[in-house]
């Protein structure tokens, strides 16, 4: 491979996204909860899910599970989880609540049109199990 | 004898075949493709020829010095191709069921399988370590056999290229003797799948006799849909973070573990391994799904069970 066959793969990359952003490819969401509780399940061994609070965008979800809980965040056209342990470590903002993994790669994940009551009840389900 | 390098070659009509089903994603499933995924597999795919270019000489140079201890003389000839082709395929199940259990190897190839979707993108997201994690030392027997290098490396070309078209979920099942004989979309979706049923199987690159002969082979289930991606994903699209991530765990546990064996183990133990065995590997994840699809097979069989709706097959079942 030489300087141009370099050039033109890099300039191939870019029209190929380009092309991808321009045939809205990738768009998608969480629909309900309980596509949220069966997505933790599949995505966590031995996840057992019982609630779920997704984000009125669809872009995240929290569930409720028998002996933990697991976030979601939609991850381009799928979804990426991670298993949580209490207290969950959260901020309120106007947009929502904010749960923060410990993770800088994966990062904060916003609970859109979530309120912070609603995280507070399911969290205290786990407490009562 | 100068070869022609098949890869670069054939970089056009991996663009266009890109293109082609991302069409085909537009009218039948758009979350096939994901233009931010799309980006880092393709990155990746082209940082992996740039490292190949830069390791490139030292490991010919390395493959040139062992031809000289051969042990016969292979010449040109086409049948000698076919032969090499082969064997170096058997080399490459041999490599690629290591680079998934030991973590050392895994560390470079889990790049590979850090996308979520499946498609002809995932298939140039390729490694940037492969000369750090010593993955060429699978092909030195091959030149102490009496293959020449050029052959070697233009039908590693030539195989690099065959499991490209194998990244799609646009192709169903081939023909049953193809399917028997041949590694195929079907039977590669299986072996990027981290449902517990499809873990650690076909491991194949052209062949999938290989992973028939030696119980590695799963075959894909319609009541099982692959999920792609590896255990833990990694919620980002960071190009270097994708192709570094297993490296920094490694030096990470290295780095706390007690004492030297633990920090052996945790280079040369399969993915997940713990001195603790506080994670997952994907043995325990098995085994919790057997007991799981066990109880719930046991729960089916009871007259009168809340559980009764469960699926006997185990593809959904909760674990635990």
């Amino acid at each position: 491979m030489n300087w141009t066959q370099l050039g033109g793969s890099l300039a191939a990359v870019l029209v190929l996204v380009w092309i991808a952003r321009l045939l809205k490819l990738g768009e998608s969401r969480i629909a309900d909860a309980e596509i949220a509780r069966r997505m933790a399940e599949e995505a966590l061994s031995g996840f057992v899910a019982r609630a779920a609070l997704v984000s009125t965008n669809g872009a995240a979800a929290l569930v409720l599970g028998t002996d933990g809980i697991a976030l979601l965040k939609r991850h381009g056209a799928k979804v990426a989880a991670r298993r949580l342990s209490r207290p969950l470590w959260r901020r309120p903002s106007p947009e929502g609540v904010t749960i923060e993994t410990g993770e800088r790669m994966f990062g904060p994940v916003l609970l859109y049109g979530v309120l912070p009551e609603d995280v507070d009840r399911l969290e205290a389900q786990l407490t009562m199990m | 004898m100068t070869l022609a390098d098949p890869v670069t070659l054939a970089i056009p009509a991996f663009v266009l075949l890109v293109l082609a089903e991302m069409i085909v994603a537009r009218i039948k499933d758009r979350t096939r493709y994901e233009p931010r995924d799309t980006l880092t597999s393709l990155m990746l795919g082209t940082g992996s020829t740039v490292a190949g270019i830069l390791s490139g000489g030292a490991v010919f140079a390395l493959a040139t010095w062992v031809w000289q201890f051969r042990l016969f003389d292979i010449g040109y000839a086409w049948y000698w191709f076919v032969l090499a082709f082969v064997v170096d395929d058997f080399a490459y199940y041999l490599f690629h069921r290591s680079a998934h259990r030991v973590r050392w190897f895994w560390a470079s190839h889990v790049i590979h399988h850090s996308s979520q979707h499946y498609n002809l993108s995932t298939a140039l997201r390729q490694t940037w370590t492969g000369f750090f994690s010593l993955a060429f030392l699978f092909r030195l027997p091959l030149f102490l056999i009496g293959f020449p290098p050029a052959m070697i490396f233009f039908v590693a070309g030539l195989n690099l290229i065959y499991q490209f078209w194998i990244h799609t979920e646009v192709i169903g099942r081939m023909p049953r003797w193809f399917e028997a004989v041949m590694n195929t979309p079907s039977h590669h979706r299986v072996h990027h799948a981290t449902n517990p049923r499809y873990l650690d199987s076909n491991y194949a690159g052209v062949f999938i006799v290989w992973d028939k002969w030696l119980g590695t082979f799963e075959p894909e289930r319609d009541d099982d849909k692959p999920r792609y991606g590896i255990v833990k994903n990694l919620g980002s699209f960071n190009i270097v973070w994708a192709a570094t991530h297993e490296w920094v765990g490694i030096a990470k546990d290295v780095w706390r573990a007690p004492g030297w064996k633990a920090r052996v183990n945790y280079m040369i133990r399969p993915p997940g391994w713990s001195h603790d065995g506080s994670r997952d590997t994907s043995e325990t994840i098995k085994a919790r799904w057997e007991a799981a699809r066990h109880e719930g097979g046991q729960a089916w069989k009871k007259p009168i069970s809340s559980s009764s709706d469960a699926d006997p097959a185990g593809a959904q079942s909760p674990a635990v």
